[in-house]
């Protein structure tokens, strides 16, 4: 126990050193939870709401497309993102293979499924009633929408929260695609496969172990405080 | 296009002929799902039925600890694994970093959770007055845990397609404490990750694909047999 307390004590003197390294890993860390966050966002968020409120055919085929998506492993992904980013292919001109933007791009895709399959669920969770009534009211398409919206932002959120931890987390893809070059692309979690870094007693891994845990607690706690606040299920309509 | 197509056309008869390298990983990753599902399934499902069925202090705080350990990146299991089981660590002696038993050691933590909180939740949402009736005939706890697990199997077999998902795409945990070490003890997933990085894409296209295939035939082949074993059925056998 007592090397490893050793161990310990060297990787947080290391993140107070105010390390470079730790720091512009975590900094990138950051960037990429919210730019792929967002992105997923803004086009999984009309998906995800299109499928849980539309009455158009195929709406259960696509549902369920977007629930074995999920289940999509990053590796793969990761590959097919390179194979169409690498310059001899489709996308070569924009040249961003190896970049951070490539990066962004390949972590929006993983989050998306969780922003389009939660989605739809949340909103189909709702009291049975409440939209009937809406349409019967004669809500247009887009204010049954934001209703929607509003009713099931709990369970929104939660598909938000899953979709940054998958971001901050998630490897695989960002190893392929961003190549992990430290200083560049490089996260705290990718930071973590850097084969240089295994070996025993490393402070540096321990202090990248410990700010990965620090920036996940916080991004994913601030988020629960915030779904918690939004509080429960209030039904209010404003008067026509 | 004509890349894509270029590689492609390398990289399928390395599949097509049963290249040696790609068949040992093959083996390999098939050797790691299968322990891994099986022993998480093993430790896994009694564990969840106790916390569903349990009453005990301490269980609604280990139930969502189930919950959470659902979010547990694997690069923060794989490297506090690491920090624990590397050099003069406490875990050192048992010289287990960089070998197979750890990948299968890993996987297997891995998708502990997913058979826990799931079969915790599969039971919890059996129709109310199931269990209670049968505890009020006279049911002991074993009865009771057999009665639970047939009914709830639809859910517990989603549990165990779940675990078996993570211990086939998951990379981070067996890149690190296993090393991905070429025809050693890289599976489908990590050895992707070790051919993009020197580079050899069209072995890295070709890994993907069958890793991917293999995804979709098991999860279909399992499903179809979830399907199958559906439906609520109640049945009681006679109390004598």
């Amino acid at each position: 126990m007592h090397a490893v307390w050793e161990q310990l004590r060297a990787g947080i003197s290391l993140i107070f050193d105010a390390n470079g390294v730790i720091l512009s890993l975590t900094w990138v860390t950051i960037r990429v939870a919210f730019v792929s966050t967002a992105i997923a966002v803004v086009i999984g968020l009309p998906i995800g709401v299109a499928l849980g409120l539309g009455r158009f055919r195929g709406r259960r085929a696509l549902q369920l497309l977007a629930n074995a998506s999920l289940a999509l492993p990053p590796v793969v992904v990761g590959v097919i993102v390179l194979m169409l980013l690498v310059p001899q292919s489709v996308l070569g001109s924009l040249r961003i293979e190896f970049t951070l933007t490539a990066v962004y791009i390949v972590q929006a895709i993983l989050a998306l499924p969780y922003i389009v399959a939660f989605t739809p669920a949340a909103i189909q969770g709702l009291p049975p009633g409440l939209l009937a009534q809406a349409r019967a009211l004669g809500a247009g398409r887009l204010q049954l929408a934001a209703l929607a919206v509003r009713e099931a932002r709990i369970g929104i959120l939660a598909a938000i929260i899953a979709a940054m931890g998958a971001t901050v987390s998630e490897v695989g893809a960002v190893v392929i695609v961003g190549g992990n070059t430290q200083g560049q692309d490089q996260t705290l979690a990718s930071g973590l496969l850097d084969s240089f870094l295994l070996t025993a007693g490393n402070p540096q891994l321990i202090a990248i172990t410990i700010m990965l845990v620090l920036v996940l607690l916080v991004l994913l706690g601030t988020l629960t405080l915030l779904q918690q606040r939004s509080g429960g299920v209030n039904f209010r309509f404003r008067s026509v | 296009m004509h890349f894509l197509w270029q590689e492609l056309r390398v990289a399928i008869p390395l599949i097509t002929h049963g290249n040696p390298q790609l068949l040992g990983v093959i083996g390999f990753t098939l050797q790691v799902a299968a322990i891994a599902t099986v022993a998480a399934t093993v430790l896994g499902v009694p564990i969840g039925l106790a916390l569903a069925l349990g009453r005990f202090r301490g269980r609604r705080v280990l139930r969502a600890a189930a919950n959470v350990s659902l979010g547990l990146p694997p690069v923060l299991v794989g490297s506090i694994l690491f920090i624990f089981l590397a050099g003069n660590a406490p875990g050192g002696a048992l010289h287990l970093i960089f070998t197979r038993r750890v990948v299968f050691i890993a996987q297997t933590i891995l998708a502990l959770p997913y058979t826990v909180a799931f079969t915790a939740a599969a039971v919890e949402g059996l129709p109310a007055g199931l269990l209670g009736q049968a505890r009020l005939l006279g049911a002991d706890r074993l009865q009771l845990a057999l009665l639970a697990m047939r009914e709830a199997r639809v859910g517990i077999m989603a549990a165990v397609l779940a675990s078996l998902g993570s211990a086939l795409s998951e990379v981070a945990a067996v890149a690190i404490l296993g090393g991905n070490l070429y025809e050693y003890n890289q599976t489908l997933a990590s050895a992707t990750l070790y051919e993009v990085d020197g580079g050899n894409y069209p072995n890295a296209i070709a890994i993907a694909i069958v890793l991917i295939v293999m995804i979709v035939v098991l999860m279909c082949g399992l499903g179809l047999l979830q399907q199958r074993g559906g439906g609520v059925r109640l049945r009681f056998r006679s109390a004598r």
